[in-house]
């Protein structure tokens, strides 16, 4: 009966946390902390709650991954559901040149050269944007969707629906229980930085997912002789690499671990060279993903990654032994933020400090081989991430992605550790219970003992859900960004989209970076039709400099002349130039007589200029 | 959701009796492209693109994920099928342009890969329905 009414309990109140998610949506808005409905985090600390305790319970294993999707999806959309154009992260560069895709694979063919050598040509053609892009184009196209809409959930539903999947499938190998493999799921929600990526729309995000799930496989792969295995691993790890190049290498180094401990398991060699062969694996393994890193300018030349000691030489001893344990936290943090991030690692790494120390005196248990594999491959994660802080600069990304990594591979270990604790707790009340009622007289034992312990246990569970409920709900906290510039307005995008449903000729918009990013969102970046200048295009920046200063139609012409177009606009708004200035600019160019149109209350102006 | 009735419902689009299922994944598609031309309807379209996943989504999930329960096997099948429209349309923007009628061209070749790698790698002994 407990389990009917927390299941509706759940879907009440995952509803209501939709509808809350819903209600706080925004036009204007710094972070979603700003607008987030206040009953919002409270009703999904309650949906978490019953969602624990659900998959706690014995009810059937399909049920209990759909409700833990239900819950996966809706924590990773706040960006995308609150924000009219999702978050500043990235994902708005990748929609811009996605829809440039679109546009330039039908006239002037994909990708545009020049490259300059062959690698580069192919680092263009297999980079993980044209995946993506081909991904969200067709479902965009199948549903009848707007794109914009498609790219923002692509990756919060896809991570939503197929990371808990890949946890499971993953703690299911260590753990061969199915409580524990459902907590695991839904405690992957629990950890911050995975949480950021599945909420954004980048093709690392897409090359997370493969990368889950060609662990799963590998998990597998070490422990049976099936072909199957062998080839979806091999396939995944292929995606991974297709999606996203950091992805990509640590697949294959997991790949070269994945091969000896199966040969360990096999036991094809003496068990003196499997030793060492296994520890050989680990040190090329870890040494992969910083050694690729410096050839990846091979394909990639604005790449400059290169080993340093300067860190190291430059650093006082506390920031470099801060560096090492709690890595980019170190720097300015608050300790809520920090305690968060590393709360799911450090208990994963205490348990997998007690399994190493419990399998070693059971060495037939099943699972063995799987676990110390997990294990192998979490300390590969924590010594490259180490070796990438302090020893490496120039790297085309910020070390601290490969805490996403670190996290999947924890949250099994996490679930064991948290179920065995539960476990233990209950076995102690069991025991107590019956020493209790051993005291009693029978007429009370037959009367209280199935209640008391029932009840009791209840409670435990009670507090046990509540607790990780808690726990994963206040994790948000870190997840979402508590600063962060204006992100695009809900005035800035139908600004783009008036000009593009208004204008029939070819047009040029001169704006800020702000307005370059809303562009991207509708029209693309670098459009023949509808010209945007990319983000960094000093020629870009340069005109708005000059428009900003002297607004007249001398520089709309030349911004004309440049991108072969007859119409050009000019985009500003309040909240981005500062009251003072946009009033000056504004002024000056009503006074040029440029035609101007006012949007979001008077915020945002449009200023044109046609060719005559 | 009554699992008996989902059940049976994988059950039917598994055996692909008289190639049924694979026609109604092909139903789908037209439907997708009438959509994409003329109703543009975002519902109709979600109706099309959800039936052409599940049938195909089932197809993949029991061509490579037999042994997993039913949920698992169309989930992960899914996934199959996201990895496929991508390499797919992926080609086809290399090697020329996703329009429509070269992405309905792709959907078509990823719904027959699919039909065909049900009836090749799946074999009969690995059907299970949950």
């Amino acid at each position: 009966m407990w389990l009917r009414v927390a299941e509706i309990l759940y879907l009440l109140t995952i509803s209501l946390s939709l509808y809350f998610l819903y209600l706080s949506r925004t036009g204007e808005a710094r972070t979603v902390w700003e607008v987030i409905h206040p009953a919002l985090l409270p009703t999904l600390f309650l949906a978490t709650s019953f969602l624990v305790f659900i998959s706690l319970s014995s009810e059937k294993t399909a049920y209990k991954m759909l409700f833990v999707i239900f819950h996966s999806v809706l924590v990773h959309s706040f960006l995308s559901a609150i924000f009219p154009a999702g978050d500043f992260s990235g994902q708005q560069m990748v929609l811009g040149r996605i829809r440039r895709l679109q546009d330039d694979a039908l006239f002037h063919g994909w990708p545009p050269g020049p490259f300059g050598s062959i690698q580069s040509e192919l680092f263009a053609k297999f980079g993980g944007i044209n995946f993506q892009g081909a991904i969200a184009i067709t479902i965009s196209q199948m549903l009848g969707a707007d794109l914009l809409l498609v790219h923002l959930f692509l990756v919060p539903i896809s991570w939503g629906i197929f990371t808990p999947i890949a946890v499971y499938l993953a703690t299911d190998m260590i753990a061969s229980d199915d409580k524990v493999s459902v907590l695991g799921s839904l405690l992957i929600s629990a950890f911050p930085y995975a949480t950021y990526f599945g909420a954004i729309s980048v093709p690392n995000s897409l090359g997370f997912i493969f990368f889950f799930y060609s662990l799963c496989f590998m998990l597998r792969y070490v422990s049976s002789n099936d072909h199957k295995t062998l080839a979806l691993l091999v396939l995944f790890s292929f995606f991974s690499l297709f999606a996203h190049y950091l992805t990509g290498i640590m697949s294959l180094s997991l790949v070269l671990l994945a091969l000896a401990f199966k040969a360990y398991k096999d036991e094809k060699v003496s068990p003196l060279t499997a030793k060492v062969s296994l520890i050989t694996a680990f040190v090329v393994s870890t040494s992969l993903l910083p050694l690729s890193l410096i050839y990846l300018k091979f394909f990639r030349p604005i790449t400059q990654t290169a080993f340093t000691l300067d860190k190291l030489s430059d650093l006082p001893l506390q920031d470099i032994i801060n560096l090492v344990l709690i890595g980019e936290l170190a720097y300015g943090f608050d300790s809520r933020t920090i305690v968060l991030v590393f709360v799911g690692p450090a208990i994963a790494l205490a348990c997998l400090i007690y399994l190493i120390y419990d399998l070693r005196k059971s060495p037939q248990s099943g699972g063995r081989t799987q676990t110390y594999f997990l294990i192998a491959a979490f300390l590969m994660v924590l010594v490259d991430y180490r070796i990438l802080k302090l020893f490496m600069k120039g790297l085309p990304f910020n070390e601290e992605r490969l805490w996403v990594f670190r996290d999947f591979m924890a949250a099994p270990f996490v679930a064991v550790a948290l179920y065995s604790i539960g476990s233990r707790l209950s076995t102690s009340l069991r025991a107590a219970t019956s020493m209790s009622l051993k005291i009693g007289s029978i007429k009370q034992l037959a009367n209280r003992k199935p209640h008391g312990f029932s009840s009791k246990l209840l409670v435990l569970n009670m507090a046990m859900s509540t607790l990780v409920g808690g726990w994963i709900t206040y994790s948000l906290n870190a997840a979402y960004p508590r600063l962060s510039t204006l992100q695009t307005t809900s005035y800035e995008l139908e600004a783009v989209k008036s000009i593009d449903e208004t204008t029939k000729d070819k047009y040029v918009v001169i704006g800020d970076r702000w307005t370059i990013y809303a562009g991207e969102r509708i029209v693309g970046i670098s459009n023949p039709r509808a010209y945007y200048f990319a983000e960094f295009d000093r020629i870009g920046l340069d005109l708005f400099t000059n428009m900003k200063q002297d607004p007249s139609h001398r520089w709309m012409l030349e911004a004309m002349n440049i991108t072969d177009t007859t119409v050009a606009y000019f985009i500003i708004s309040e909240p981005r130039l500062g009251t003072t200035e946009f009033n000056t600019t504004v002024y000056k160019a009503i006074q040029s007589g440029l035609r101007w149109r006012v949007l979001g209350e008077g915020k945002l102006y449009i200023f044109a200029y046609e060719k005559e | 959701m009554n699992s008996r009735f989902a059940a049976k419902l994988e059950s039917y689009i598994i055996q692909d009796k008289y190639f049924i299922s694979s026609f109604l994944s092909y139903a789908a598609l037209a439907a997708i492209l009438v959509n994409m031309i003329t109703i543009k309807s975002p519902i109709l379209g979600l109706l099309a693109t959800l039936s052409y996943f599940l049938i195909n989504g089932v197809f993949l999930g029991t061509a490579f994920f037999a042994k997993e329960n039913g949920f698992l096997k169309l989930m992960l099948g899914i996934l199959l099928l996201t990895m496929l429209l991508g390499l797919v349309g992926w080609i086809t923007i290399i090697l020329y342009a996703l329009n429509t009628v070269t992405l309905i061209l792709s959907l078509v070749v990823v719904a027959t890969v699919s039909s065909v790698l049900r009836r090749t790698v799946g074999s009969k002994g690995d059907r299970h329905p949950a």
